[in-house]
């Protein structure tokens, strides 16, 4: 037996992120006593339609997040209980329309600095409706065994701790949130535990009263005594006092009271709950809850610190008459323990998990990211350049200061060869179309491959394959290349020859050769293959293409990288392009009538469909 | 709870037909001389000057003047304004009518739980207290509002009548509808005074508490509601409070001058809990702190800043129950982190720091918190083995 909550309680949650929280801390605790999830839906409307995952120990459940409170009950009919989780200025409203629900009995809110007004309202209305609204600032209740409702308990390893894994003999009934925590306990290391736990909220005017729930746990069988946690500030321990004292009682009432220390305190100071405040001529005083408590029979230790003696003496006096009868513990290790996550197992050793993928050249998880072991702000200290990070992402290697300078004049010489090629006009139409920046540069890319840009890698890779099979029978290499693969990437150009050559192409050839002392076997080889296809064709050349892919290889880059180099660079160039067509607001274009050959059929009938 | 100045309350009366005398809150008495050309009941009627401050006993210390002339009023304005009272500083004063009267009347309301209750007296002004007895009461159930005349009955049972019970009873409903739509807590007028030549009615002095919780509703209330310590907020306290409207969870600190008990506990209710052990036990607190609702640690490090700082302490007493939610290794890293940091400036010398705490992360909070032992705090751990408030018996036995 039990208050408020038990194993027949199924709940909605109305509210946002708090909500789901308060959510997978239920489902902890219905993991603990072995029962169906508690919370059968959220209501939240900036939220409709998503699902919320909960875990029930290893098992995982996804609960509905609804539009409104009547979506959630037209499907989850059996839901008998709200959480409100709402911020102040909602909580009202949410409340009410909760409790106007036929099945819904209980409505308990959390939401702190709900006007007292509204609070003074579904007070009243749940009193109309012979219904049960608990807070607001109610940390929420707890039914040892068979219910939580919200944080109430705190983490897994303290359910455990204050044995709420099953019903104990003592109630508990508190203002405060973190008291009701600390009284179960202390119910549990001076007593045999908790039935049911309750925090009616530190507000001026709670829904509910210690007298409520004194008259449901007078009616519970189960618990044999009460503890109650009030604080200066209103009548309601006066109340209970009055109660407890008006007839015989059942239970043995144990109270503690905060807020002593205002009697030495300058008047009107004020501090605690928004509730804790002294009425004129010391009405709600601390000092007269007390001696109204004493009064009544209840037994109230002097201080906070003396109500652990308090219930352990009603504890072994409840047993000498034979009320609470000892039952043999629970041995803990039966209990069920909660499912660590892959993580924590992880870090203990005790499980191996197959990486879904590997990586060797990069580092995320230090203070900055680490390139190949190096950080990334000391290569800055230390003077190194993008060229050298190129080296390391591409190549795992810091290229010497010879080698990043190539590299760097090699980007350099192909960020950008004017609007009309393939690869900025892509660029250039998308950005006139009003495509954004990096889907626009990404159009450009797009024309990157056998004819525009992507020669590089080929080219490297047959001319490093000439050198190592044909490396003196240039002819011998011609002849592969014409029956396994075609004509040589990196060789040929539409308008430049010979007589009219390419510039980039003549600057780098000589850079490397004439000023760095860089080996080149692979370009040395791709000229002397021009010098024979040259002689067969003028405009036979050793193109851009071929040239820095023979260089790249000569660099000792892997072969597959290399037109990776050419997308760099040209990066540079397409972005350039988008920003300039859009400092130009330039408008959507298309092509003219007279730039297309329209080669087609006559205007035609369409005939009947067979 | 938050009470509002007069000048606020005085608009909020305007606005639902309540008769206030001609008031101006001013903060520069020059501005009193123009408004005095402008206006002709400043150069025509006796004026009261009051400083407009939350200020306790304001007519023993000189800072209510009456009976003055418009040359008088800017004498005492000048006087009032930057005068130092213990913290605080006079700023502004409220200059209003004194209208000359012939009786003076008691009018209240307050909220309790199940509605409100008018209060109405014909014995009002300063011996009200005398006078109790004469004060009849009007309960009003929730959500309903009197008639005008169950208002009126109740007014001539106090004692008022013919005319005088009719406007009475008009006032009453009308304080009745400010108290309703305003989200009051409690509204007390005294005196209400009438002028019977004229039949004019003024509420002389008002004290109002409103709910602040409720402000997000009320777009036009421009005011702060002032200090519910019974004196200004210290620079520290109001620190605080910036820190507390800004954050999930909350802080909250109130200093107590003359303690040697610093208290950096954490909870709405266990901290009352460990101010109580502190003071039954014959200690003295040095103020009252509290962080509750899972507050960011660089909070809960400014607030402990704020506390090694508290002249004279002796013990540090970072208590609290066993948490629900509030992730103990993360506020206790923030504590860590301002006991570090007042330490290198000097502060913490012989002070005893006592902690007990469980909730989530339990082990590992109070294990950095042990850890300081070896970077030479004088500090003393515990876990929720040890009862909640035995930490205050420990550090005042010591």
């Amino acid at each position: 037996m039990s208050i408020l909550a038990n194993k027949d309680t199924r709940a909605v949650i109305i509210g946002g992120v708090a909500g789901l929280n308060a959510a997978k801390r239920m489902a902890q605790f219905d993991f603990l006593v072995n029962r169906p999830l508690t919370v059968q839906a959220f209501v939240y409307p900036p939220e409709e339609g998503q699902q919320k995952e909960i875990y029930r120990g290893g098992e995982l459940n996804n609960v509905t997040v609804y539009g409104s409170l009547d979506s959630a009950l037209a499907e989850n009919p059996q839901i008998n209980t709200a959480l409100i989780y709402i911020g102040a200025s909602r909580a009202y409203h949410s409340a009410k329309e909760a409790l106007d629900v036929k099945g819904i009995k209980l409505v308990t809110m959390i939401t702190e600095g709900v006007p007292e007004k509204d609070a003074k309202a579904l007070r009243k209305y749940a009193l109309e409706q012979g219904k049960i609204f608990n807070g607001p600032s109610s940390i929420g209740i707890m039914t040892a065994g068979e219910c939580r409702l919200g944080v109430i308990g705190g983490e897994f390893k303290n359910l455990k701790l204050c044995n709420l894994y099953r019903p104990g003999s003592f109630g508990v009934i508190t203002k405060s949130g973190g008291l009701s925590n600390e009284a179960m306990w202390l119910c549990a290391q001076n007593g045999d535990g908790i039935t049911s736990a309750v925090a009616i909220g530190g507000d001026a005017y709670p829904g509910t009263d210690f007298v409520t729930y004194l008259q449901m746990f007078e009616n519970d069988p189960e618990t044999k005594a009460v503890v109650i946690i009030g604080e200066v500030g209103g009548t309601l321990e006066e109340e209970a006092a009055e109660w407890y004292g008006r007839e015989k009682r059942r239970i043995k009432l144990i109270a503690s009271i905060g807020g002593t220390c205002q009697d030495v305190l300058p008047q009107g100071m004020k501090f605690g709950h928004a509730g804790a405040k002294e009425g004129k001529k010391g009405l709600g005083s601390a000092r007269s809850k007390i001696n109204a408590l004493r009064e009544a029979g209840a037994l109230v230790p002097d201080t906070f610190g003396g109500l652990s003696k308090a219930i352990k003496q009603v504890y072994l006096e409840l047993q000498a008459s034979g009320v609470i009868k000892p039952e043999p513990e629970l041995d803990e290790k039966l209990l069920p323990v909660l499912p660590p996550s892959v993580q924590e197992v992880m870090k203990q050793g005790e499980v191996i998990v197959e990486p879904l993928i590997r990586t060797t050249i990069s580092d995320d998880r230090g203070e900055e990211p680490r390139y190949v072991g190096y950080a990334a702000s000391e290569l800055c200290e230390k003077g190194y350049g993008i060229e050298d990070v190129v080296g390391l992402l591409w190549n795992k290697k810091l290229p010497s200061k010879e080698e990043s300078e190539i590299i760097k004049r090699i980007i350099m010489i192909s960020a950008d060869h004017g609007p009309a090629v393939s690869g900025a006009f892509g660029s250039i139409i998308a950005a006139c179309a009003g495509i954004d920046l990096p889907q626009a540069v990404s159009a450009g890319m797009t024309m990157i491959g056998p004819r525009f840009g992507g020669a590089v890698t080929n080219a490297g890779k047959y001319f490093k394959y000439g050198v190592k099979e044909y490396p003196n029978d240039i002819p011998g290499f011609l002849n592969w290349m014409k029956e396994n693969v075609g004509p040589v990437p990196g060789i040929g150009h539409r308008v430049k020859s010979v007589k009219n050559p390419d510039k980039r192409v003549k600057y780098l050839v000589d850079y490397v050769t004439n000023q760095t002392t860089l080996h080149t076997p692979c370009l040395n080889y791709a000229l002397e293959v021009e010098k024979v296809t040259t002689a067969k064709k003028d405009n036979l050349i050793l193109n851009v293409d071929g040239t820095i892919g023979c260089i790249l290889v000569d660099l000792d880059f892997p072969e597959y990288s290399l037109n990776g180099f050419f997308v760099l660079a040209r990066t540079i160039g397409m972005i350039g392009h988008w920003i300039d067509q859009n400092n130009q607001n330039a408008r959507l274009i298309r092509l003219y009538d007279y730039l297309i050959n329209y080669a087609v059929k006559e205007e035609r009938e369409v005939p009947e469909k067979k | 709870m938050a009470k509002i100045l007069e000048g606020p309350a005085m608009k909020l009366f305007n606005k639902w037909g309540i008769p206030v005398p001609n008031y101006v809150v001013i903060m520069d008495p020059d501005r009193l001389a123009q408004l005095g050309e402008a206006n002709k009941w400043l150069r025509e009627s006796k004026l009261v000057v009051k400083a407009h401050e939350a200020i306790g006993g304001r007519f023993k210390l000189g800072l209510v003047k009456l009976g003055l002339n418009l040359d008088g009023a800017l004498e005492a304005a000048k006087e009032m304004i930057g005068r130092e009272i213990g913290t605080s500083v006079v700023r502004q004063v409220i200059v209003a009518e004194m209208l000359d009267h012939d009786e003076e009347y008691y009018l209240s309301i307050a909220g309790n739980r199940d509605g409100s209750e008018l209060l109405l007296s014909n014995k009002g002004g300063v011996d009200i207290e005398e006078h109790w007895d004469t004060v009849k009461r009007l309960f009003i159930p929730l959500d309903e509002t009197p008639s005008i005349e169950r208002i009126t009955e109740s007014a001539i049972d106090a004692g008022f009548t013919g005319e005088i019970a009719e406007r009475v009873a008009k006032i009453a409903s009308r304080l009745i509808l400010c108290f309703d739509n305003e989200d009051a807590q409690s509204i007390e007028i005294n005196p209400l005074v009438i002028r019977k030549s004229d039949m004019r009615f003024a509420a002389l002095d008002a004290v109002m508490n409103v709910d602040w919780d409720a402000r997000f509703r009320h777009a036009d209330w421009d005011f702060k509601p002032v200090s519910e310590i019974g004196r200004p907020f210290t620079e520290a306290e109001q620190q605080i409070m910036d820190i507390d409207a800004r954050i999930k969870g909350s802080v909250k600190l109130v200093e107590v001058p003359g303690g040697d008990i610093a208290l950096l506990t954490a909870g709405g209710g266990a901290s009352v809990f460990y101010s109580d052990a502190v003071v039954a036990r014959g200690g003295s607190i040095a103020n009252y702190a509290e962080y509750s609702g899972d507050p960011p640690d660089w909070a809960v490090e400014a607030l402990t800043e704020i506390i090694c700082k508290l002249p004279h302490i002796k013990h540090i007493i970072v208590g609290g129950a066993i948490a629900n939610f509030t992730d103990v290794k993360a506020t206790f890293s923030g504590i860590i982190n301002g006991f570090r940091a007042s330490k290198s400036k000097g502060y913490l010398e012989n002070v005893k720091i006592w902690v007990r705490r469980g909730g989530p992360n339990e082990n590992q909070g109070l294990a950095a918190m042990k850890k300081l032992q070896e970077e030479g705090f004088d500090i003393h751990v515990y876990d929720r083995s040890m009862p909640m408030t035995d930490i205050v018996d420990l550090a005042l036995n010591s």
